[in-house]
């Protein structure tokens, strides 16, 4: 019927009209005639919300009196936004990525050295703590500042440990301290392992893949994964190959119906309240200080064990109140001790960027302690730099924090290796372990071939590098 | 060329010319710019960055890397069970929504109604139906005292996306059906006068007709299933062990991840060069089972 066609029409038109004169425009919040710093950030979410507030802080404080307005934009997959868009030469002012690419992103000269803006707002060596400076240079030159770390140790269920008391005192075993070194480590997770009428795992005390961080665990063993004097990545070393023997022992141990069970149902259901850890099928794991946060939102009984929360400040030691504890991550070197792993998130400025002086006032103003402090409080996260206040020890929504605080301050804190393929020696040594412990290879025959394919693929990026520069390329 | 031709031809150009555009901007020149890059180490950084010349280096390195081969096997393993299964099931579904049954416009949209979910969407659902533990489908088996493998272990890992990729061939189905519709209705009375039952008339009538959109679809699926990357990114990220480590999983990281994007355009060439050998070696077999009217 015509009416209904041109009534459909005239809607139509109308909705047109409506979003032409209504829709999409310029965002109006920036004031004129400030300098508009874009920010792209990987977080979503909480986390987002989060850095959000230090970006309204920024903008109503500093920002203000230094005309410049950042205009913050949390995404997904923002490394590879950056990159298309530095590459289309239309970058972000600030990008929010990730320790592994800052040798990778300098490298191909995708950012821009900071040393000079640094060296003009005070950030020095003596700002950071060593293993974050070092982790923000690649061929001695600066090109990140820290946003948020993450210095990993083991998380435990201190409430399991206890149920289990005998059983560890048995075997000589503590029961209030965590494991102290990697073979009390394993004797303990063998008896905290529980199996049903069927033979099947119920409980695992600890798994080495549990982990997002298994290519580090050399760390744990005396490796450095990569030697700067000599260019040569240490692949093979024999830490590493000792740690691979340890990750093949729990393989042989669980067996693959067990590390199956957990390899599908362990970390992808981290943020969710079947997080293993939290409902008891694993007692301990590789963990950040963030872990904090998430106990506190999917499982708060964990932490409230004697008092409500508002109420552990009267405790004469906080940490009571809590289901779970946190250690340094045993060694399994001798008189090695507080090794760790420390992750951290970056804020680099992308090569082409056309606000860097005022992108860099904001990233100084992040790395200001009060602002640093406040937050990798709000992230649950310890903090980059060499110092910090009393009050971030003392009401930071995780007790342990000093424990973090002093790991990422040890000379034994190793963060990524700075080199260029670092992304991709990552993946290889995330599937060497799973070679070893799912085909039964052999660790030691793994990591030589390991070493041999990545150490020719890192010749090969420096031969190319040189070949630029001789051609005058680069 | 006369003037009235030479105005014909401006006119007919000026009416193409969007399609033009867009295909030379969106098409030509960026295949033609990874075809160059494919023997360049370039990395999609920094406008400073240019693409160096190296030759047939990024060629000879993907041949002696191990996760080329591994996911190039990952990918033809997939295709051998997906396709034949995807095709097959299509297929006998369409016949069967295509018979004069009570309501079956109902059937037509609950086997079209997967297509429609979004892949993000199915992929999770999928996972957690293939969990080995919590699963539905081991639930189901352990109802009639059958302990399921684990789904997505590192034997089953393929199969079960191969199985799940049948889940989503209401597209297929929906052409098929449309095939269908156009088997003239003389022929299948006459070949039912002949004497013919239901199962010659299709073999000696149906299919043969239907053959054009058979070999439509089998093209198709031969790109599909070398394209695969969505699911099995979402649902095991190549693992356990690499075990679904997809030919397109590592053309992406190699692009994206490790930005190697001159040796990632080298896959890229390769890959289209196989599906070019597959899809070549199906329009020559075509010619002995192909039949147009």
């Amino acid at each position: 019927m015509i009416w209904i066609r041109r009534f459909s029409f005239s809607v139509l038109a109308l909705a047109g009209a409506i979003f032409l004169i209504l829709g999409s425009r310029e965002n109006q919040d920036a004031p004129q005639d400030f300098v508009i710093v874009e920010y792209w950030e990987k977080w979503v979410g909480t986390e987002a919300a989060q850095m959000q507030q230090i970006v309204d802080d920024f903008n109503n404080t500093v920002g203000k009196e230094r005309k410049i307005f950042v205009r913050y934009m949390s995404m997904t997959d923002v490394d590879q936004k950056t990159l298309v868009a530095t590459s289309a030469g239309v970058p972000p002012d600030i990008a929010g990525l990730y320790d592994q690419q800052v040798a990778q992103y300098a490298a191909l000269g995708a950012v821009e050295p900071l040393d000079d803006l640094a060296a003009a707002h005070g950030i020095t060596e003596q700002t950071y703590l060593p293993v974050f400076w070092k982790g923000c240079h690649y061929n001695g030159r600066l090109y990140a500042l820290v946003s948020t770390p993450g210095t990993i140790a083991l998380f435990y269920n201190k409430q399991i440990f206890k149920e289990n008391a005998d059983a560890l005192h048995a075997a000589g075993l503590s029961s209030e301290a965590p494991p102290a070194t990697i073979d009390d480590l394993d004797r303990c997770a063998a008896i905290l392992d529980q199996k049903n009428a069927q033979g099947r795992t119920e409980r695992l005390g600890y798994d080495p893949l549990q982990s997002w961080y298994v290519p580090f665990n050399p760390y744990w063993f005396g490796d450095n994964l990569f030697d700067a004097a000599t260019g040569q990545l240490t692949l093979d070393s024999p830490g590493a190959v000792h740690c691979f023997q340890w990750i093949a022992g729990y393989s042989k141990r669980l067996g693959l119906q067990t590390l199956m069970d957990y390899q599908q149902n362990g970390l992808v259901n981290f943020d969710s309240p079947q997080n293993l850890l939290l409902i008891g099928k694993l007692v301990m794991q590789q963990q950040g200080p963030w872990m904090a946060n998430y106990v506190d939102h999917l499982n708060p009984s964990m932490s409230h064990v004697l008092v409500s929360k508002s109420e552990e400040w009267k405790l004469k030691n906080r940490a009571d109140n809590y289901a779970w504890g946190v250690a340094p991550f045993p060694s399994a070197v001798p008189g090695l001790q507080n090794v760790s792993y420390s992750s951290f998130d970056v804020l680099m400025i992308p090569k082409g960027a056309r606000h860097s002086q005022e992108a860099f006032a904001f990233m100084a103003y992040v790395n200001r302690q009060d602002v640093s402090e406040k937050l990798n409080m709000l992230h649950c996260k310890n903090c980059q730099l060499a110092h910090v206040s009393s009050n971030f020890l003392q009401h930071h929504p995780n007790p342990y924090i000093k424990l973090y605080q002093d790991l990422a301050a040890s000379p034994n804190a190793h963060g990524v290796p700075q080199i260029p393929i670092w992304p991709e020696v990552f993946k290889e040594l995330n599937d060497d372990s799973q070679s070893v412990a799912l085909e039964g290879a052999d660790p030691a025959a793994v990591l030589h071939q390991a070493q041999q394919r990545m150490q020719e693929r890192y010749d090969r990026f420096h031969r190319i590098e040189i070949q630029r520069r001789q051609t005058g390329m680069n | 060329m006369t003037r009235q031709s030479r105005n014909n031809l401006f006119k007919g150009m000026g009416f193409i010319s969007p399609w033009l555009v867009g295909f030379a901007i969106f098409t030509a020149i960026p295949m033609a710019l990874s075809l160059y890059y494919s023997f360049c180490d370039y990395a999609l950084t920094s406008p400073t960055h240019a693409p160096l010349w190296i030759g047939l280096e990024n060629y000879r390195l993907l041949l002696r890397d191990a996760l080329f081969w591994k996911s190039l096997r990952n990918t033809m393993y997939y295709a051998s069970m997906a396709l034949p299964a995807g095709m097959l099931v299509s297929l006998g579904l369409a016949l069967m929504l295509n018979a004069p049954i009570r309501g079956v416009a109902f059937y037509r949209a609950m086997v079209f109604l997967p297509s429609l979910v979004p892949t993000v969407a199915s992929a999770m659902i999928w996972l957690w139906m293939f969990n080995g533990r919590l699963g539905l489908f081991n639930f189901m088996l352990g109802k009639i005292g059958v302990d399921g493998p684990d789904w997505l272990d590192e034997r089953w890992a393929m199969p079960s996306l191969a199985l799940m990729s049948v889940w989503g061939v209401g597209n297929t189905v929906i052409i098929y059906l449309a095939g269908l519709q156009d088997v003239p209705k003389e022929l299948l009375e006459a070949a039912e006068l002949d004497g013919a039952g239901r199962w010659r008339r299709l073999i000696s009538v149906v299919l043969p007709i239907l053959t054009p959109v058979i070999f439509f679809n089998l093209v198709m699926a031969i790109i599909g299933t070398f394209s695969i990357l969505i699911i099995p990114y979402i649902m095991t990220q190549g693992g356990p062990n690499n075990a679904t480590y997809f030919y397109t999983m590592f053309n992406y990281d190699q692009a994206f991840r490790f930005l190697h994007m001159g040796y990632a355009a080298a896959l890229a060439w390769i890959q289209l060069g196989i599906i070019l050998a597959l899809t070549g070696v199906a329009f020559w077999s075509a010619r002995k089972w192909v039949h147009y009217e």
